[in-house]
C-alpha cells in the first residue's frame, strides 16, 4: 500500500524522534488504559446496582395508581389490578409481574413489639422478583391459598424472640380509620446476611393485607424485564396501553436516592476520565509543539515550495492520528486484561466497609463489585485516544501554519 | 511591464518593525528581472539581498512601492494565492535546510509534484528529473546520507520539478567547497540555457557572480549598481573562477 508523500512525511517525522514518539504513545496508552478500566468498572457497578435494586423488590418497573408518584401513599390501590397484571405480563420484554400491597403495622409477640412495613404478596411470583426472600433459612416461603401466615426476617425474629410456628399479632390502620388486627403464623424466616434488611422483612399473602386494611386489591404491580437496556422502550410501550388512572415508574423513581447515587458515581467517573484525558492531551500537545518549534525552518521551506497552510495542518493531524492509533492499541493491551480481571474476579469491598453488610435503602449489594466487559471497549479505546491526539495536534498545527517563512529562513551569517 | 519582464520592482520598500526600532531593509528599490536572466544580487551583509528575494518569492510582502511577479501584484495577493504562485511558478534554493530530512531525494522532488496535484505518475516524473540532472544515484538516499553539494543539487532538482519560470537561490553556494559550487552553478547554467529558467541569486560568492549575466549591487537597502556583463567578461570570469 503506497501512502502519499504527506502521509509518509508525517510517519517518518514521528520516527525521526523515536524516543519522544514512544513516550507519547506510552502516555496515550496508559491514559486510555486507565480510562477504559474506570469506565468498564463503573458500567459494571451501575449494572450491578440496577440488578440489586430490581431484585430487592423494586423491580425494573412498576405500575402504580396515577397519584402515587406525587403522594407515595401506601393506601392507594390499583383498580382492576388483575386485568392490568395480564396486560403487563403480555407486554413485550416483560418476564414476570407480581402484585404488592403495603401497610405500616405493629407485630407483637408477648411483650415484644416491632413496627414494620407489612408487604402483601403473591407467593407464586414474589420470589422470582425478590431475591431477598429466596434465602429462607428456616421453614419455607409463603404459599398460595394459605392465609394467616407470614415470613419474617431473621433480625425481626431475634428481636421478637420468635421461631417457626409462633403466632404473631399484627395491628394496622384500616381504611375506615379503625385499627384492624389479625394473628399470623410464622412459616418461614428469611436471612440475607444484612441486619438492616433482616429486621425489615415481613411478607404476608396479599389477601391478608386486604383483610387487615379493608382495602381490596393491589397497590402496585412490580415487573422485571428481559433487557434492562430497553427499559425506556418497555415503559413507553406499556404507558401507551394504560389509561390515565395508572402510571408506570422505573426503579430510579422508586428509589431516587439509589438512582442519584449511581448518577453521582457515573459523573465522578466521567470527570476523572476527563481529567486523565486532559493530562494526556496537554502532554501530547506539549510534545507536538516542541516538534513544531524544532521544525520551523523545515515548515518554512515547505511553505516556500508552495505547501498551503491547510496541507500542513493535515500533516500535523496525520501525525496525531498515527500517535492515537498506536496509543489505542497500547491502551487496549494494557486495559483489556485489567478490565477482564475486574469483570470476572471483581474487587472485594468487604474490608472497606468494615466487614459489615452492604445494604442501602433495603437493597442488598454484593460486596464484590464486578466491572463490565465487552467488544464495546475496543471502539472506546480508539475514540478516547484519537480524540485526545487529534485535539492536541490542532494548536501545534495552527502554530506551524502561522510560521512566517521569511523569518524562519533567516540564517545567521 | 514587457512580456520579457518576469519581475518588476518600482520604489519597493520593506520596513521591519521590531517594536522598539524600525529596520529599513529596502528603500526605493527599482529593478526588473527579464526572462532568461542569470541575475546576481550582491552586497554586504544586511544590504537587503535576502529581503528582496523573499519579496520576489512571495514569502513576504513589501511595505511600500509596487512589485509585480509574473504580472501579478504580490502585495495584493492573499496568503493562499502567494502559496499557489510559489508552487506553480517559482522555485527556491536556500543556503541550508533545503530538503525534508526524513524523505529521500526522490520523495523530496515528488513532494512538490504531489502538492501540484500530480497523480500516481509523480514517482516516475521525479525519477526522470533526477536522471536528467545526473542525480539518479542519490534517489533513495536521505539528506544525511548525502554531502552538502549533493543536497544542494537535489534541491535544485526539486526547485525545477514544478517547471517554474523563475528560480530564486539565496546563497546557494555558501556552504559548499569550490568544486561542488562549480558543479552546482554549471547545473544551473545548463538549466538556464536549455530550459530557459530564469535564476536570481543573492550571493557573496564571486563564483556565482562569474556565472551571472547581470549583477545588481545593494547597499543599505538601495540599488547602488546594476550592470549587465558583456559576453567576453562573462566567459573570462567563469574561466577564472573555474581555475580557482
Amino acid at each position: 500500500m503506497r501512502f502519499s508523500i504527506s502521509t509518509r512525511y508525517a510517519m517518518c517525522s514521528l520516527r525521526r524522534h523515536l524516543r519522544r514518539t514512544i513516550l507519547a504513545i506510552l502516555g496515550i496508552g496508559l491514559g486510555s488504559a486507565v480510562c477504559l478500566f474506570m469506565i468498564a468498572f463503573v458500567r459494571g457497578e451501575g449494572k450491578m446496582m440496577l440488578k440489586a435494586a430490581a431484585e430487592s423488590g423494586a423491580g425494573h418497573l412498576r405500575v402504580v395508581p396515577a397519584q402515587w408518584p406525587e403522594t407515595r401513599e401506601n393506601d392507594l390501590r390499583l383498580g382492576d389490578w388483575e386485568n392490568i397484571r395480564d396486560l403487563v405480563r403480555d407486554t413485550e420484554g416483560v418476564t414476570v409481574v407480581t402484585p404488592h400491597a403495603r401497610t405500616e403495622g405493629l407485630l407483637a409477640f408477648g411483650t415484644r413489639v416491632a413496627g414494620v412495613e407489612i408487604v402483601g404478596v403473591d407467593p407464586e411470583t414474589e420470589q422470582e422478583t425478590n431475591r431477598l426472600v429466596r434465602n429462607i433459612s428456616q421453614g419455607h416461603y409463603l404459599r398460595s391459598g394459605a392465609p394467616g401466615t407470614t415470613v419474617i426476617g431473621f433480625g425481626l425474629a431475634e428481636r421478637l424472640d420468635v421461631e417457626i410456628d409462633d403466632l404473631l399479632m399484627v395491628t394496622a390502620a384500616g381504611a375506615d380509620g379503625e385499627m384492624g388486627s389479625a394473628m399470623l403464623r410464622i412459616v418461614g424466616i428469611a436471612q440475607t446476611g444484612s441486619e438492616e434488611i433482616d429486621s425489615a422483612i415481613c411478607h404476608v399473602n396479599l389477601g391478608d393485607v386486604e383483610s387487615l386494611t379493608a382495602r381490596p386489591g393491589a397497590a402496585d404491580l412490580t415487573a422485571m424485564v428481559a433487557n434492562p437496556k430497553r427499559l425506556g422502550h418497555t415503559v413507553r410501550n406499556l404507558s401507551e396501553k394504560l389509561s390515565d388512572d395508572y402510571a408506570v415508574v422505573t426503579w430510579e423513581q422508586i428509589m431516587p436516592e439509589l438512582a442519584s447515587g449511581v448518577k453521582v458515581d457515573e459523573t465522578w467517573t466521567r470527570l476523572t476520565v476527563a481529567i486523565v484525558m486532559i493530562v494526556v492531551f496537554l502532554g501530547i500537545m506539549s510534545a507536538q509543539l516542541a516538534a513544531v518549534l524544532e521544525r520551523r525552518r523545515e515548515f518554512a521551506v515547505l511553505s516556500a515550495v508552495g505547501m498551503r497552510g491547510g496541507r500542513l495542518i493535515r500533516v500535523m493531524l496525520a501525525e496525531g492520528v498515527v500517535l492515537g492509533l498506536f496509543g489505542s492499541v497500547l491502551g487496549l493491551l494494557l486495559g483489556l486484561p485489567a478490565a477482564y480481571y475486574v469483570a470476572t474476579k471483581g474487587i472485594d469491598f468487604t474490608k472497606m466497609y468494615g466487614g459489615s453488610d452492604m445494604a442501602v435503602s433495603n437493597v442488598l449489594f454484593d460486596p464484590v463489585f464486578k466491572g463490565d466487559f465487552g467488544w464495546w471497549l475496543i471502539p472506546l479505546a480508539f475514540e478516547l485516544a484519537l480524540t485526545a491526539t487529534i485535539l492536541s495536534s490542532l494548536y501545534p498545527a495552527w502554530f506551524a501554519m502561522r510560521t512566517d517563512p521569511a523569518a524562519a529562513l533567516r540564517v545567521e551569517q | 511591464m514587457t512580456n520579457e519582464e518576469l519581475v518588476k520592482a518600482e520604489d519597493v520598500t520593506k520596513v521591519y518593525d521590531t517594536g522598539k526600532i524600525e529596520v529599513h531593509a529596502l528603500t526605493g528599490v527599482a529593478l526588473e528581472v527579464r526572462r532568461g536572466d542569470m541575475l546576481a544580487i550582491v552586497g554586504p551583509s544586511g544590504s537587503g539581498k535576502t529581503t528582496f528575494l523573499n519579496l520576489v518569492g512571495a514569502l513576504d510582502v513589501a511595505t511600500g512601492g509596487q512589485l509585480a511577479v509574473l504580472g501579478q501584484d504580490v502585495s495584493a495577493m492573499s496568503k493562499r494565492q502567494r502559496a499557489d504562485l510559489r508552487l506553480h511558478a517559482l522555485g527556491f534554493v536556500f543556503q541550508a535546510y533545503n530538503l525534508v530530512p526524513v524523505l529521500t531525494a526522490r520523495e523530496n522532488v515528488e513532494f512538490v509534484l504531489e502538492l501540484q496535484g500530480v497523480g500516481s505518475e509523480r514517482a516516475g516524473r521525479a525519477m526522470e528529473i533526477l536522471e536528467k540532472l545526473g542525480l539518479q544515484e542519490f534517489a533513495d538516499r536521505r539528506p544525511n546520507e548525502m554531502s552538502g553539494g549533493q543536497q544542494q543539487r537535489v534541491a535544485v532538482a526539486r526547485a525545477v520539478a514544478s517547471k517554474p519560470q523563475l528560480v530564486l537561490a539565496d546563497e546557494p553556494t555558501a556552504n559548499l567547497d569550490g568544486e561542488n559550487a562549480e558543479i552546482l552553478l554549471a547545473m544551473m547554467r545548463r538549466l538556464n540555457r536549455d530550459q530557459g529558467i530564469t535564476f536570481v541569486f543573492s550571493t557573496h560568492d564571486p563564483r556565482v557572480v562569474a556565472h551571472a549575466h547581470r549583477v545588481v549591487t545593494l547597499v543599505d537597502g538601495r540599488v547602488a549598481k546594476d550592470e549587465n556583463k558583456t559576453p567576453a567578461s562573462l566567459s573570462d570570469e567563469a574561466a577564472d573562477s573555474q581555475e580557482k
